[in-house]
C-alpha cells in the first residue's frame, strides 16, 4: 500500500518536473524558431532591397540592409524593358487549362480507384503507384518526338497543356483516392437507394465532400509548373509566346549586371506565387499531411 | 424472381465498371503514352542514330560504347549528379527534420513558421536561382560581405568548381519546405503514450527522441528520403537556369547533359542512351534504399492499412 503511494507521487513528481522542463524547451525552440526565420526570409528581404537601390547604392561597401530612398519607380522603369505582363499571360495560358485538367482527370481517376469495382482494377493500380517512382526525366526526347513530330503541335502550348488532362499526375490521383476513402460509403449507399448512378454519385456527393483535396491538387499543381523551367525551354521557341521563367532568363542574359533591374524582375516572379500560396495555404499543408501519412 | 434479381445485380456491376472505366480513360492515356510506351521507347531509340530530320539508323550497342570509353562528359556528369544528390538530400533532411521536431512542440504562432519555411518551395525556380546568384556574387553579394567582416577571404561561390555543388545544395535546403510539412505529419503521429512511459522509467529527452521518435519516424523518413532522393537525382533547372554545365563540367548534371545532346546538339539516338544508363542509375539508387529498408524501417504493428 504505502510502496503504491510513493509511487504515485513519485509519478506526480515526474509529470511537474517534465512540465516545467517542456516550457524552458519551448521558449529555447521559439527564439531558435526566431532566427532561423530571419534567416530563411533574409534572401527574400536581399532581393527585395536590392531592387529598390539603384546600381551605385548597391555597389557600395558596406552593403546596408534598408535602402536609402524605396525608389518603387525602379518597378516601372524595369517594366519597360521587361514585358512582365505578357509574360504573366502567356504563363497563366499554359498553368490555367494545365491545372484544370489535372483536377478533373485526377478526380475523376481517384473515384475509380476508391470506391468502383472492375476487372484489372490492381494492374492499373500498380501501374499508378508504381509510375510514381519513375523518374520522368527518362522520357524527355521520347515525349519530345511523339509531341513534335508524331503529333505535330511544334510551337504551340498543347505540349505542355495536354499531359495534365492525362490523369494529372499519380501523386495527384493517388491523393484524392486517399481523401475519398474518407468519405463514409453509407453516403453512396444511401444515393443508390435514392436511384443515383455512379457518376450522378461522383458529382453530387463525392465531389462536395473532397473539395479540399481538389483544391490541394490545383495548388500543387501550380506550384509544379509554376516552378517549371526545362519544358518550357523545350517547347517554347519564340520570345511572344515566353513565359515569366523564360523571360527572365532571356532579361538576365541581356542586361548582365544591371542587378536593380535584375531584382526588380525576380521580385515581379516572386508575387503570383506568393499570392496563390497565401490564399491557399491552409489547404496544402492540410492535403500534404493527408498523402504523407498513408505512404 | 430470383433471376431477375441477380441480373439486375450484373446489370449494376457492368455499369460499374463501365463508370470505372470511363473515368479512368484519361488516366490510362497517361500511363501509356506519357509514361509506359515513351519508357520503351527510350531503350529502343538508344539503339539507333538519329539526329531528327534524317531517316534514324539502326547502329546497335555503338551509342553505349561510345558513351562509356569516348564521350568527354558522361562521367562528369555522374560524378556531379551524385554528389548534387547526396549533398543536397542530407542538407535537407537534417534540416527539414530539425525544423519539424522545432514546430512539433507548443511553440506561439506555429502556422505562422510552418508558412515561412514552406515559403520558398512556391518561388518561381528561375528566379530563386537569380535571386541566389545575386547574393552569391564575388565582388558584391552579401554572403562575401559577411565573410569579409569576419575576416575570410572572399569566396568565389559560383565561378569555382569545388564550391558550386555546395551552393547549389545549399539552396536546394532552402527550398525543402515539403519535406518539413510530411515530417510534421510524421511527429504528430508519434503516440504520446510511448513517451509517458518512458519518461516514468526515467528516460531522457535525448534518449526518448533516440529509442521513441527517430524508431516512429522511419517510415515517414524513408517516404521522404526516397522522394527526395529521386527529384534530386534528376536535377537540372540550376543548370538550365544559371550554371550551363559550369564552372568546367562541374554542374553538368545527367540531365542537362541529356538536354544539350538532344537539344542543342541534335542527337536525339545518343541522348536516349543516357536516359537510359540514367534510369538504371536511378533504378539502382531506389533498389538500395528499399533494399536496407527492412533493416531500419521499424512499423508499429496495426498502423498500417
Amino acid at each position: 500500500m504505502s510502496v503504491s503511494k510513493a509511487n504515485v507521487s513519485n509519478m506526480k513528481n515526474v509529470f511537474v518536473v517534465r512540465r516545467r522542463k517542456d516550457k524552458i524547451f519551448n521558449v529555447l525552440a521559439f527564439c531558435l524558431l526566431l532566427v532561423l526565420t530571419a534567416l530563411v526570409m533574409f534572401p527574400i528581404w536581399w532581393i527585395f532591397r536590392s531592387a529598390l537601390m539603384t546600381n551605385a547604392e548597391l555597389y557600395a561597401y558596406p552593403p546596408t540592409f534598408l535602402p536609402y530612398v524605396w525608389r518603387f519607380e525602379n518597378f516601372s522603369a524595369t517594366l519597360e524593358q521587361f514585358p512582365f505582363w505578357m509574360y504573366l499571360k502567356n504563363t497563366f495560358t499554359i498553368i490555367a487549362p494545365s491545372v484544370f485538367g489535372a483536377v478533373i482527370t485526377a478526380t475523376m481517376g481517384g473515384y475509380a480507384f476508391a470506391r468502383l469495382r472492375f476487372r484489372g482494377k490492381k494492374f492499373l493500380f500498380t501501374l499508378c503507384v508504381g509510375s510514381m517512382l519513375l523518374p520522368s526525366m527518362v522520357t524527355l526526347v521520347p515525349l519530345y518526338i511523339g509531341w513534335t513530330r508524331i503529333a505535330n503541335l511544334s510551337g504551340t502550348y498543347w505540349p505542355l497543356i495536354l499531359p495534365h488532362f492525362c490523369g494529372g499526375g499519380a501523386f495527384n490521383i493517388f491523393l484524392i483516392r486517399q481523401f475519398i476513402m474518407t468519405v463514409p460509403r453509407e453516403l453512396d449507399e444511401a444515393a443508390t437507394i435514392d436511384g443515383c448512378g455512379y457518376f450522378k454519385i461522383l458529382i453530387s456527393i463525392i465531389i462536395p465532400a473532397i473539395k479540399s483535396a481538389m483544391i490541394v491538387v490545383a495548388l500543387l499543381k501550380f506550384i509544379e509548373l509554376w516552378n517549371d523551367l526545362l519544358q518550357q525551354v523545350i517547347y517554347i521557341n519564340y520570345q511572344k509566346d515566353f513565359t515569366i521563367a523564360l523571360g527572365l532568363s532571356l532579361f538576365k542574359g541581356s542586361l548582365k549586371s544591371d542587378w536593380s533591374k535584375i531584382m526588380c524582375a525576380t521580385c515581379m516572379a516572386f508575387i503570383p506565387g506568393v499570392t496563390f500560396y497565401i490564399i491557399g495555404q491552409k489547404y496544402l499543408v492540410e492535403g500534404i499531411v493527408m498523402t504523407g501519412l498513408k505512404n | 424472381m430470383n433471376i431477375s434479381a441477380t441480373t439486375g445485380k450484373s446489370k449494376l456491376r457492368k455499369a460499374e465498371s463501365r463508370t470505372a472505366y470511363l473515368c479512368l480513360i484519361p488516366s490510362i492515356l497517361g500511363l501509356s503514352i506519357i509514361t509506359y510506351i515513351p519508357l520503351i521507347a527510350v531503350f529502343i531509340l538508344s539503339f539507333f542514330s538519329w539526329k531528327g530530320f534524317d531517316t534514324a539508323k539502326f547502329v546497335g550497342i555503338a551509342n553505349y560504347v561510345r558513351l562509356f570509353t569516348k564521350d568527354p562528359y558522361f562521367y562528369d556528369s555522374i560524378q556531379a549528379t551524385v554528389s548534387y544528390a547526396f549533398m543536397a538530400v542530407i542538407g535537407s533532411m537534417l534540416w527539414s527534420l530539425m525544423i519539424a521536431m522545432l514546430l512539433n512542440r507548443k511553440v506561439p504562432a506555429r502556422s505562422f513558421f510552418r508558412a515561412v519555411f514552406y515559403l520558398p518551395y512556391v518561388l518561381p525556380a528561375m528566379a530563386v536561382y537569380l535571386g541566389w546568384s545575386w547574393l552569391y556574387d564575388y565582388n558584391h553579394g552579401f554572403f562575401n560581405y559577411i565573410i569579409s567582416v569576419l575576416g575570410g577571404s572572399k569566396v568565389m561561390f559560383l565561378d569555382n568548381a569545388n564550391m558550386i555543388i555546395p551552393s547549389l545544395s545549399m539552396i536546394a535546403v532552402w527550398l525543402s519546405g515539403n519535406l518539413i510539412v510530411i515530417f510534421i505529419a510524421g511527429l504528430q503521429n508519434v503516440p504520446r503514450i510511448y513517451h509517458e512511459a518512458a519518461e516514468i522509467d526515467g528516460a531522457n529527452g535525448w534518449q526518448r527522441f533516440w529509442n521513441i521518435t527517430l524508431p516512429c519516424m522511419t517510415p515517414i523518413i524513408f517516404y521522404n528520403l526516397l522522394m527526395a532522393l529521386v527529384t534530386n537525382l534528376q536535377v537540372v533547372t540550376p543548370a538550365l537556369a544559371l550554371t550551363s554545365g559550369g564552372p568546367g563540367n562541374s554542374t553538368t548534371f545527367m540531365s542537362y547533359l541529356m538536354y544539350r545532346y538532344a537539344f542543342i546538339n541534335n542527337k536525339l539516338g545518343y541522348s536516349c542512351a543516357i536516359s537510359a544508363v540514367f534510369f538504371v542509375l536511378i533504378g539502382i539508387f531506389t533498389g538500395i534504399l528499399f533494399a536496407t529498408s527492412k533493416s531500419w524501417i521499424f512499423y508499429m504493428g496495426d498502423d498500417n492499412e
